[in-house]
């Protein structure tokens, strides 16, 4: 077993030292409410508030927003900080800082609803990856998308991940073909069922098979009988392939799950 | 008997490679049903820790990030570890680390460090979680015989997930991760995923020990998966794994399949490529 070193704490141990410089603008500040001291402390601290924002609300929320309520964290900071108690000012105003971004995240129902900034991006990455997809005759990596969009990988990938999970968006409603004709599901799923009847299958697999819906069965039929791609599953059926991700793996699974409880 | 972890990642210390960290741990949190905020302190706090060895444990050179998530009874602990200096450096650095630090204190309900035996350090992170119980405590012999003796090529990611719910959260993140840094088309990082589920789904029936390994290379438009230690068998089931009784997905999924012998088990062997 590796042995334990002691350590009081981490902020308080190594975090940056406040300066004499410093413990003169805040004396101006706090005793005297010199106005130019407490801009030259929010000069200073200002790339310490930025790099807290930018590290906690990653990808969630517009950035001018979180630098908002950090900054509001920092003003507080500097209000309350003891400068005789000898601690150093970035172990004090980290936590208030961040105690006020967690709080902007809880009282605006940050926790319990889909991050406003996540829910447009995905939508965004799922446009951008029918349009791609229409252009090139191929779907796209997510290099390129994040190249169309300007937006980091991690957003990209965050973004298909959310798409997976999502049942809030709006991703069942009839998509535009390549060809610039609206097709429903209704139409294609009819009369493609009859060609795609399943042949050859074993009475418990058929059986189980009956729970899933015309569409999913069709699907899976060309994904792994026909083996076409995702996007051109994607084409033929009038949906984005997104969708086609999030059936086949729900699909899959369900089909996982009716087998086991036979 | 050992405590050991749910999830075990060990990665070459890269930048890029903390965003592979991250979302495991995203997994980690949709299988806890985190909330947005409770999530998003662990993935501050973590990345901090990753971002700390990535930076100074090796110096100049690259060595193992290695992040290990154990299950506590109300919340879950969260181990970096490096085999470096680790330590935090003082000195010019000492701002930055400082601010590093302050940010993991403040997020999680505790901290301490340990040092491993060969020098390196350890900082274990625990955070409160409502809902603890998705993970299960492990307990087992050490895992170090299978891993250490098949050696993975130099730069692979290597996992080790044990068999409940967290392995169908985290592996299908992990390798959509890594197929997308592979220039894989989104139909493609789909199919991994997809090939994770199944192997997510299968692996309590399919581990010969506590945990299902995965070792991760990737090169340009590639993705090989070593996947190991399998019960005799195993490894071909795994592999026509039916998706309606008629079509085999993983084998549809993947560009070559080789299971082989390794002592009393075996290994199954995937590569994966996106040809367009």
């Amino acid at each position: 077993m590796p042995s334990v070193a002691t350590k009081p704490s981490p902020g308080a141990r190594t975090a940056p030292g406040t300066s004499d410089d410093s413990h003169e603008l805040f004396t101006r500040w706090q005793c005297d409410r010199d106005p130019h001291a407490r801009e030259a402390l929010v000069r200073q601290y200002l790339p310490l508030t930025r790099g807290l924002a930018r590290r906690y609300g990653r990808s969630s929320e517009p950035f001018e927003d979180l630098l908002q309520v950090a900054s509001l964290g920092l003003l507080k900071a500097l209000d309350r900080y003891d400068v005789d108690r000898g601690h150093p000012f970035a172990s004090f105003a980290v936590p208030t800082i961040l105690g006020e971004m967690r709080r902007y995240f809880r009282d605006s129902g940050w926790a319990v609803h889909v991050p406003r900034g996540a829910q447009e991006r995905a939508l965004k990455v799922r446009d951008a990856q029918e349009r791609l997809a229409n252009v090139h005759g191929r779907a796209p990596t997510v290099n390129q998308l994040a190249e169309f969009l300007e937006i980091d990988t991690e957003d990209v990938i965050d973004a298909l991940q959310a798409i997976q999970a999502y049942d809030t968006l709006s991703l069942d409603a009839p998509r535009p073909r390549a060809d610039g004709e609206a097709v429903a599901y209704g139409d294609t799923v009819g009369e493609d069922d009859e060609r795609y009847e399943l042949v050859e299958l074993d009475a418990t697999v058929t059986a189980v098979l009956g729970h899933i819906p015309p569409r999913e069965r069709l699907i899976l039929r060309m994904r792994f009988v026909e083996d076409l791609t995702q996007t051109e599953i994607a084409e033929r059926v009038g949906i984005s392939q997104m969708q086609v991700s999030r059936l086949l793996r729900r699909s899959l699974e369900q089909l996982r799950t009716l087998t086991r409880a036979d | 008997m050992a405590e050991l972890p749910n999830v075990h990642l060990s990665l070459p210390s890269r930048p890029e490679n903390v965003l592979i960290v991250r979302q495991a741990l995203n997994g980690v949190a949709a299988c806890l049903t985190l909330d947005a905020i409770a999530s998003n302190d662990l993935n501050t706090a973590v990345t901090e820790a990753c971002n700390n060895v990535v930076m100074h444990a090796y110096g100049e050179h690259e060595g193992a990030l290695e992040v290990d998530v154990l299950a506590l009874s109300d919340g879950v602990a969260v181990v970096v570890r490096d085999h470096g200096k680790g330590m935090p450096p003082h000195g010019e650095e000492q701002r930055q680390e400082g601010i590093g630090l302050a940010v993991i204190d403040t997020l999680a309900r505790s901290v301490g460090f340990a040092l491993t035996p060969a020098g390196g350090t350890e900082l274990r992170m625990e955070f409160d979680v409502p809902n603890a119980s998705a993970l299960e405590p492990i307990a087992g012999e050490d895992l170090e015989t299978f891993a250490a003796a098949r050696s993975g090529p130099a730069g692979a990611v290597e996992l080790r997930l044990a068999p409940n719910a967290v392995v169908r959260a985290v592996l299908p993140r992990v390798l959509g991760a890594l197929a997308a840094r592979a220039y894989f088309t989104t139909d493609r990082i789909s199919d991994v995923q997809i090939v994770a589920d199944i192997l997510a789904t299968n692996a309590g029936e399919s581990i010969r020990g506590t945990h299902l390994e995965v070792g991760v290379t990737i090169a340009p438009r590639k993705l090989e998966l070593l996947i190991g230690p399998l019960l005799t068998g195993r490894g071909e089931s795994l592999m026509t794994a039916a998706a309606d009784g008629s079509a085999p997905v993983v084998e549809r999924l993947t560009d070559a399949q080789r299971v082989a012998r390794f002592d009393s088990a075996e290994t199954l062997e995937l590569h994966l490529a996106d040809h367009r």
